[in-house]
């Protein structure tokens, strides 16, 4: 039987874990990309393609270049988590894996969104992770038809 | 065992040259494959660290360029044989008291190689291993790279140096060839030149014009050469000359012996002439008394056949020419014995030592020298002082030999207190002529000794030499005393002087008992 101490510290563990939860429910992602090569809306089995380096180049040639918040940031543990079903330990590894045997090339990782948003905008072939929410609307390529995922 | 130049030669550039190769062929390429190796191993190292550096940048950063660039880099060697990434876990049992060190492959390039995480390096892989060490991830970068490239390199190395080997021993055989042509063949031509000369062949020369030392040498020899006959020319002139010279010389020393033996006998005779006046004048007290009595025992004769003598008378008469003619005998005996004397002096007779009994004969020797200068100078009077030693008997000596030594020392006593005579004006002065003899030891010192003029120190050291004299042209020849030291010194004796001028000499004859 737990005595009230016990009660008290599960109770406030149970209460960060629900808002934790509540807050990466909340981090509704988007999708932005170059003007160059990237479609102008994607399927989400076509985004997590790419995003895993399944698919190196876009229909009209143009090489793919990744770009994600790094996994210590909020969107970079949302997207780690939603896009790639991953830790970030866990995507480290798995871009390290991929980089090491050469089967591509691995995502360039940001601090800051606008970072993320002027990289993408300034590199052709370039597909970027964003919150969306701080994102203008118009630069979002719907993902099965949503602007958010 | 004779090494001649040229084997010399060859032997060095041989050394040289087999030396040289050796170091080509086999030291050189051990010492280039090490250096490669070495760097090689260096290289691989770094590459690894590269890539370790690269991963762990990747994990922590969340930047990938550096591993990318790195493993592009890697993967570009065509020398790769592999890549491995090795992860590190350690592994705690399950109450958590003890833990093992587990590695695993994480991923290896070329996806599908089958690498252990003991891989080590192997005949024909370096294995290189660098260690990273993250908060997610630790482990090692294991490199494995081909040795191809080191072992054909080492074959190049190895290729190259025979080559070079080769190179080197045929350049090395051409400058054997070219020394032993340059330095051996003008060297023997040299020698050879050099025993011809030596032989006597003077119109040897050699003929090399090279600009170095051997060159030199040659032109050295040919002006030595040169010389050689141009001095031989000269020598033979000055030969010439030399045994016309020679010619003259000889008969200039024939001429000169011809004169000193002139000149001895002059002396000889000189000495024979005072000897003669001075016998002669002892010869005639003798001479006397044999005329006289001659005379009276002719009277007393005449008065024995007179018819007025008696018996008596004539018995008388006899007796006294008995006595006369006892004295006649006695006086002529006296003269004979003189002219003996005189004999003795003037024969020319091998000497041969005899015992004399030393005092008497230079009693003898100051009577006939004084009186044979006063027969010339019957004014001259001079004080003789005699102080012989009684311990003195016989000697051995050649006693006409010695008698012309004293003889010759006591005449120029005479003359030098006869200078001084002349020009005394002191009147407490008298002339002085002293001999003696004295025992000393093993030997005898004759001592003749003058209060005459003296000797001057500056010709002291000249007076025995031949030749030299003092007095006046005509009456010296200057051979006197340079005979009396050579016969003084056949006796194995020795005679010295000691003088001042002005107050007298003293000659000292030493002589060996």
């Amino acid at each position: 039987m737990m005595n009230g101490a016990n009660k008290i510290f599960l109770l406030v563990v149970f209460i960060a874990c629900f808002n934790s939860i509540e807050s990466i429910a909340q981090d509704a992602l988007g999708v932005i990309g170059n003007a160059k090569g990237v479609p102008a809306s994607l399927t989400f089995v076509e985004l997590k393609n790419v995003m895993k380096g399944e698919k190196q180049r876009w229909k009209d040639g143009t090489k793919i270049v990744i770009a994600l918040m790094k996994t210590n940031t909020p969107i970079g543990q949302t997207s780690a988590k939603k896009i790639y079903n991953m830790s970030g330990d866990e995507l480290n590894r798995f871009w390290l894996a991929l980089v090491f045997q050469g089967k591509t090339s691995a995502p360039t990782f940001f601090n800051s969104m606008s970072e993320l948003e002027a990289f993408v905008a300034q590199t052709p072939g370039a597909i970027g992770i964003v919150k969306k929410e701080n994102t203008n609307e118009g630069k979002l390529i719907p993902v099965d038809g949503k602007k958010e995922f | 065992m004779r090494i001649t130049l040229k084997t010399k030669i060859w032997l060095t550039v041989l050394s040289v040259v087999m030396m040289f190769a050796f170091f080509i062929l086999f030291y050189f390429p051990i010492q280039q494959e090490k250096y490669l190796l070495k760097n090689f191993n260096k290289e691989i190292q770094n590459l690894a660290n590269t890539v370790a550096l690269g991963v762990k940048i990747a994990i922590t950063e969340q930047n990938f360029e550096g591993v990318q660039t790195a493993m592009d880099f890697v993967k570009g060697d065509p020398h790769l044989n592999f890549i491995s990434m090795i992860q590190t876990d350690t592994v705690w049992n399950d109450n958590h008291t003890n833990f093992s060190i587990k590695k695993a492959i994480f991923k290896t390039y070329p996806e599908g190689k089958l690498v252990s995480v003991n891989q080590v390096s192997n005949d024909t892989i370096l294995v290189k291993e660098a260690p990273f060490y993250t908060s997610m991830m630790s482990g090692s970068i294991l490199l494995g790279f081909s040795k191809n490239e080191i072992v054909e390199s080492k074959k190049q190395i190895r290729f190259t140096s025979l080559i070079v080997s080769l190179i080197v021993f045929v350049v090395g055989i051409i400058i054997g060839f070219w020394l032993a042509k340059n330095i051996s063949v003008p060297v023997l031509a040299l020698r050879d030149a050099a025993n011809k000369v030596g032989e006597g062949d003077l119109t040897q020369r050699v003929s090399n014009y090279s600009q170095d030392e051997i060159g030199e040498l040659g032109q050295a020899f040919n002006r030595m050469v040169n010389d050689l006959e141009k001095a031989r020319e000269e020598i033979k002139s000055s030969n010439i000359a030399l045994a016309s010279t020679n010619s003259e010389l000889q008969s200039t020393v024939e001429n000169l012996k011809s004169t000193q033996a002139q000149l001895i006998q002059s002396e000889k005779m000189a000495s024979l002439g005072q000897l003669t006046a001075g016998i002669a004048h002892e010869i005639q007290n003798p001479l006397n008394f044999v005329n006289n009595f001659s005379e009276l025992s002719v009277e007393l004769i005449a008065e024995f056949e007179s018819e007025d003598a008696t018996q008596d008378d004539k018995e008388d008469i006899i007796k006294d020419i008995k006595s006369n003619l006892e004295k006649i005998a006695h006086h002529g005996k006296r003269a004979d014995r003189i002219v003996k004397g005189m004999l003795m002096h003037s024969r020319e007779q091998k000497g041969e030592k005899i015992p004399v009994k030393i005092n008497q004969q230079l009693d003898e020797d100051i009577t006939i020298a004084y009186h044979g200068l006063r027969a010339k100078n019957s004014a001259f009077q001079c004080e003789i002082v005699k102080e012989f030693d009684a311990n003195i008997d016989k000697i051995n000596i050649i006693p006409q030999d010695i008698n012309r030594v004293v003889i010759n020392l006591l005449n120029n006593a005479f003359y030098a207190v006869g200078d001084r005579l002349i020009s005394n004006t002191d009147l407490s002065w008298k002339p002085a002529v002293k001999i003696s003899t004295k025992l000393s030891n093993s030997s005898i010192v004759i001592g003749i000794e003058d209060n005459g003029t003296g000797i001057h120190k500056e010709v002291m050291e000249k007076i025995f030499n031949p030749f030299f004299t003092t007095k006046p042209t005509g009456e010296g020849t200057g051979l006197g005393l340079s005979i009396c030291y050579d016969i003084i010194k056949s006796h194995g004796g020795e005679i010295t002087v000691e003088s001042e001028f002005g107050k007298g000499t003293l000659f000292n004859i030493r002589l060996t008992i």
